[in-house]
């Protein structure tokens, strides 16, 4: 009864997939499950999205300048051409995308902890500047309030938006999965290893990591447009250093450089905060978080979706 | 013109005052990188929790704030110790990404447990030479930033003298130069990581106490960005280099209040990072840094 290993993630991703299409059913449309479903899916495409620059060997501090940008741009040009949000997203990712190429450009020598300096120091300036020169356009420190996703007035609405959403992601994660398949995954997974040897191995390191500084920006700029929409508020608030974190905490704490990591990462956690805040705990939620982050960092350094592997090769050597 | 010039001046005095806080800042991450070739991001939750263990043994005893310092310099120290032999020692060279991760769930862990201690109000406290100031030229210096740079100045001549002149200082510039060599030769360089890192955060805790007795606000948030300037301040100093950290720390401090000054309050955090990425464009390992990574 040895089920194959690939048959074996086709069947957990068959009904993870099963569990996100039915669950505003099992949850019976209880608007706050909803809510709280609904951040979390676009959470899951935010950590996907840093997860992919990770996996290229660049862990950025900053994301939360992408995520903003995106939210920004689509709520600025839904806003003053009377596009529907949905097409705006788009012209959002784009904005993040040629900006995050243009990081890239200035980080594509750095590494490790001047990468992850310059891409945090990037966050604090864009935040100045949406919040100070661009004021008249933003809104300023007060924020602006963001057109919903799909008209309002729709019966049923977060449901339709939870789909939306869900499928967005799910379109990005594959276009991820079938990109870290291809050559463009072994010359990541090349670079982050040893950047010399891949040079030497005929890669060019600057190429792809641009490749993936882009990609990643794009699809962190399509996930804050969607949040931005959601809540249907923006404010430079969004740059802050938490924003930024999230996606790093999440998808350490599911796995590093794994495709599943960041959404396992994501969806444990959230029902961790939410359990958490439920219980009428703010600080030590936090705390809490904090630890379990030390704990698998020291622990279990491959995060989540290796504690199988690592239980079974504890088993064995006691056994042997 | 006369005012203009006092004007500067001023800005000068403030820059040179919030140098102060980086430049302690900075020389500890540099130390702790120095020897364990490791960087703690949440250097400036260290800062915070001295903040406000001054603040409390100066409500709880009315002792000068001052005279604080040694005390608050000591427990952090203490703890700094244990946070090196609970979470750090355990991920020595396992890549430095794990560094920065580890960093993260620290910077949670103290800046919610001071809120669950203190509460997360912004605080204030009361030096007892708050309206004493001292003329300079045309311009009246507050006394408690006076103080606050000699102070400075005591402790980094107090460092540079530990490293330069006793045996335990030699031992740790050995391990900094050279961890194998350190260990043909006897070294324990475990205890110098442990020394090492508990000195860094001594040096955090005495730039706390700086901090609050100057009467700046403090709340248990107050530590991640002077840390993470810190940080950039010891990248572009060069890694490693103790000159290069309180050159960047003065620069810093000045920039940052000339910013302020002249461009709006938003510019004062956005002009640091941006001197780091535009030195780091054209200079990837810092402006005294030598091979780098």
């Amino acid at each position: 009864m040895r089920v194959e290993k690939k048959s074996l993630s086709w069947y957990l991703t068959a009904i993870a997939l099963g569990i996100a299409v039915l669950l505003p059913l099992l949850a019976g449309m209880s608007y706050h499950i909803l809510n709280v479903a609904i951040i979390m899916v676009i959470f899951i495409l935010f950590s996907s999205a840093w997860n992919f620059l990770a996996y290229s060997g660049q862990a950025s501090l900053g994301h939360a300048a992408f995520f903003g940008i995106g939210g920004y741009v689509s709520t600025l040009i839904a806003r003053s051409a009377g596009l529907p949000p949905f097409a705006t997203i788009l012209a959002g990712g784009c904005v993040a995308a040629v900006i995050g190429l243009l990081l890239g450009l200035t980080c594509v020598r750095l590494k490790e902890w001047f990468l992850a300096m310059v891409t945090f120091g990037f966050a604090v300036i864009v935040q100045a500047v949406v919040a100070s020169p661009l004021s008249a356009t933003t809104g300023g420190w007060d924020g602006i309030i963001s057109p919903r996703l799909l008209p309002a007035d729709l019966p049923g609405y977060l449901l339709y938006e939870y789909y939306a959403i869900l499928a967005i992601t799910i379109l990005s994660i594959v276009c991820i999965h079938l990109i870290l398949r291809s050559r463009a995954g072994l010359a990541f997974a090349a670079i982050r290893e040893n950047e010399t040897e891949a040079q030497a191995a005929g890669i060019n390191p600057v190429r792809w990591k641009l490749l993936a500084f882009t990609f990643s920006s794009f699809l962190t700029g399509i996930a804050g447009a969607l949040m931005v929409h959601h809540i249907s508020f923006i404010s430079p608030e969004i740059f802050h250093a938490e924003t930024s974190f999230w996606p790093v905490i999440y998808s350490i704490f599911g796995g590093l450089g794994t495709i599943s990591g960041p959404v396992i990462g994501t969806v444990i956690l959230t029902v961790l905060w939410d359990g958490l805040k439920e219980l009428g705990l703010t600080y030590e939620r936090f705390i809490v978080i904090g630890l379990l982050l030390i704990i698998v960092v020291i622990f279990l350094p491959r995060g989540l979706v290796s504690l199988p592997e690592v239980l079974r090769e504890r088993f064995a050597r006691k056994k042997g | 013109m006369a005012l203009e010039f006092d004007i500067l001046l001023q800005v000068l005095f403030w820059g040179l005052y919030a140098g102060c806080i980086y430049i302690l800042l900075a020389t500890g991450l540099n130390l702790i990188f120095g020897v364990m070739k490791i960087v703690n991001f949440a250097h400036g939750e260290l800062l915070m929790l001295g903040a406000y263990i001054t603040a409390t043994v100066f409500a709880l005893s009315g002792l000068n704030p001052y005279a604080i310092i040694l005390l608050t310099m000591l427990v952090l120290g203490l703890v700094g110790i244990v946070i090196e032999r609970l979470c750090f020692r355990p991920i020595l060279g396992t890549g430095k990404l794990n560094e920065i991760f580890l960093s993260l769930g620290l910077i949670y862990v103290f800046q919610n447990g001071v809120a669950l201690i203190w509460g997360d109000e912004r605080q204030v406290l009361n030096s007892p030479y708050q309206t004493v100031t001292v003329p300079v030229g045309a311009i009246q210096l507050p006394l408690d930033y006076i103080i606050i740079i000699v102070v400075t100045v005591l402790i980094l001549a107090g460092l540079s003298l530990l490293l330069r002149k006793t045996s335990l200082g030699k031992a740790i510039r050995a391990t900094s130069q050279n961890r194998k060599g350190a260990m043909i030769v006897g070294i324990n360089v475990e205890r110098m990581d442990m020394i090492s890192f508990g000195i860094g955060s001594a040096l955090a805790a005495a730039a706390g106490t700086l901090w609050v007795v100057s009467g700046q606000v403090f709340n248990p948030y107050i530590g991640s960005i002077p840390a993470i300037k810190a940080f950039s301040i010891v990248i572009l100093g060069g890694l490693g280099s103790i000159p290069g950290a309180i050159v960047g720390g003065l620069l810093y401090g000045i920039a940052e209040n000339g910013a302020a000054y002249f461009l709006g309050g938003i510019w004062k955090d956005s002009i640091s990072f941006l001197i780091l990425i535009i030195v780091l464009i054209f200079r990837p390992t810092g402006l005294f840094g030598e091979s780098g990574e």
